[in-house]
């Protein structure tokens, strides 16, 4: 799918900060993407990555800055000139306008693949049972899985678990999907069906910004890739600029100490 | 026959004993309805209440932890009778069991709350669950499941405490054991007969429970 150049950004992130007691995490960044596009972030261990999804999806507090999702800026409010954190049902809201695929996949083990896909369909979404159940079904079977609906996680493999999660956060019908390092914990052997569902899903029509060390997914996957360093967004660019022949000498060395 | 003796008092005595069983059994359950709900609203604070909300909890915790089950029994059947609050010597009893199994349940909850990886709280916010929905969807099921093993050993605990109620004269099984006892004077046989009773509700307890932690084990 190719992006509109001119459509209103689904997310705008500006001057984003976020700090842990002393220590600056994010130092200031500004990042937007449009509808359907796909962005990943490439950068090394403690450049501020997942942080930045993380915020996005308001699993963090951050300290200065706006996000803004669709319109509406997400997490705070300003109160006589304070920013205030949202309350809970608020936060909740908005968290579900995003889906958010984690490393370490994170299914509710006490669930069966439907029911994990279900849960947010019925308690958020506040659907039946059996219209849950029927869109459980049609993005299970999306993801591949269209006969492990009633298998608990830990009757899964790594790789179909991580698709279970895919299908959990795009059954939400999300405006945008986090994906964070998706494939980090899998088996080698697994991490290929895990990106060709991503890719699937990027080919629909998804808006993704996906958190990867895999160079070579990003490069086919993406519409640009966003380099980070301490906090910072360094470069970003298309694949090809990014990539391509002309980089720079520090994205240079990032891409050689990352390649396995 | 001494046998025959003892068959035969327990049969004129089968009704009171009966009683007993069934006030032993009706005291523990109420127990420990009451200790778990208590126990999960106690077990959910620990963990998620701000320090202040915490500190009354932690407090009767470490009370009911730290002092003899009799003297919890003693005082729930005094002090309320003090204070003006008239409770008959079951209903005190079954008060005294329900916070002692409150305030052990409470840290069952607590401990397998804790055990949960915080990866599980994240993942039900990703998809737009409030706080109290991912409580009651995602780790309370959780955690309930891991404290079942203990949770029954805290059944069987009630069970073999209920006993002291006798002290307070609740018509319990061996309160009326010793009634049987003071009336035939066949000390051993009526003893071992209560002890045989009290161990048959608790090895069905224990063979339950362990059925049932394997039905649910295998999911986790």
């Amino acid at each position: 799918m190719i992006p509109d150049e001119n459509a209103r950004p689904l997310l705008e992130i500006r001057d984003l900060r976020k700090n842990f007691g002393a220590v600056e995490i994010l130092k200031g960044v500004d990042l937007s993407l449009r509808p359907k596009e796909v962005v990943s972030i490439i950068g090394s261990s403690g450049s501020g990555k997942t942080t930045l999804l993380r915020c996005v999806n308001l699993l963090e507090e951050f300290q200065g800055g706006d996000i803004v999702l669709d319109g509406e800026t997400i997490g705070y409010r300003t109160s006589g000139g304070k920013r205030v954190r949202l309350r809970d049902a608020e936060l909740s809201r908005q968290r579900a306008m995003t889906g958010m695929v984690f490393q370490s996949f994170n299914l509710f083990p006490h669930l069966t693949a439907a029911g994990n896909v279900m849960l947010g369909l019925r308690k958020v979404k506040k659907l039946g049972k059996e219209e849950a159940f029927a869109i459980a079904e049609k993005w299970l079977g999306r993801v591949g899985l269209g006969t492990r609906l009633n298998h608990y996680p830990s009757q899964l493999s790594g790789g179909q678990q991580q698709r279970v999660a895919i299908a959990r956060a795009l059954a939400m019908n999300p405006k945008l999907v986090l994906l964070d390092e998706v494939t980090s914990a899998l088996d080698p052997e697994l991490v290929q069906e895990v990106l060709t569902t991503v890719k699937g899903i990027a080919d629909d029509g998804a808006t993704l910004l996906i958190v990867t060390h895999e160079m070579r997914f990003a490069r086919e996957v993406s519409d640009r890739i966003v380099f980070m360093e301490q906090g910072r967004i360094a470069e970003q660019g298309t694949p090809e600029e990014i990539f391509g022949e002309g980089r720079s000498e520090r994205l240079n060395a990032f891409l050689k100490s990352s390649r396995h | 026959m001494v046998m025959d003796a003892f068959l035969a008092q327990l049969w004129i005595a089968r009704w009171p004993l009966f009683d007993g069983f069934l006030m032993t059994i009706g005291i523990s359950v109420g127990a420990i309805v009451f200790g778990t709900i208590l126990g999960c609203i106690v077990g959910i604070q620990l963990v998620f209440g701000s320090f202040l909300v915490k500190l009354p909890f932690r407090l009767y915790v470490d009370v009911m932890r730290g002092t003899p089950l009799l003297v919890l029994i003693l005082a729930a059947f005094y002090i309320p009778a003090v204070m003006g609050l008239s409770l008959s010597a079951s209903q005190a009893g079954t008060l005294a069991l329900g916070l002692f199994a409150g305030a052990h349940i409470g840290e069952l909850v607590r401990g397998s709350l804790q055990a949960i990886p915080p990866g599980q709280i994240e993942a039900g916010r990703a998809i737009g669950l409030r706080f109290p929905q991912i409580l009651a969807n995602v780790l309370l099921p959780q955690a309930l499941r891991s404290a079942l093993p203990p949770w029954i050993n805290t059944g069987v605990e009630l069970i073999k405490g209920s006993s002291l109620l006798s002290m307070i004269g609740v018509g319990e099984l061996l309160l009326k054991t010793q009634e049987v006892i003071g009336r035939t004077f066949m000390t051993i046989e009526f003893y071992v007969f209560a002890g045989i009773l009290y161990l048959i509700v608790n090895i069905t307890l224990d063979v339950l429970g362990k059925s049932l932690e394997r039905r649910l084990g295998a999911r986790l």
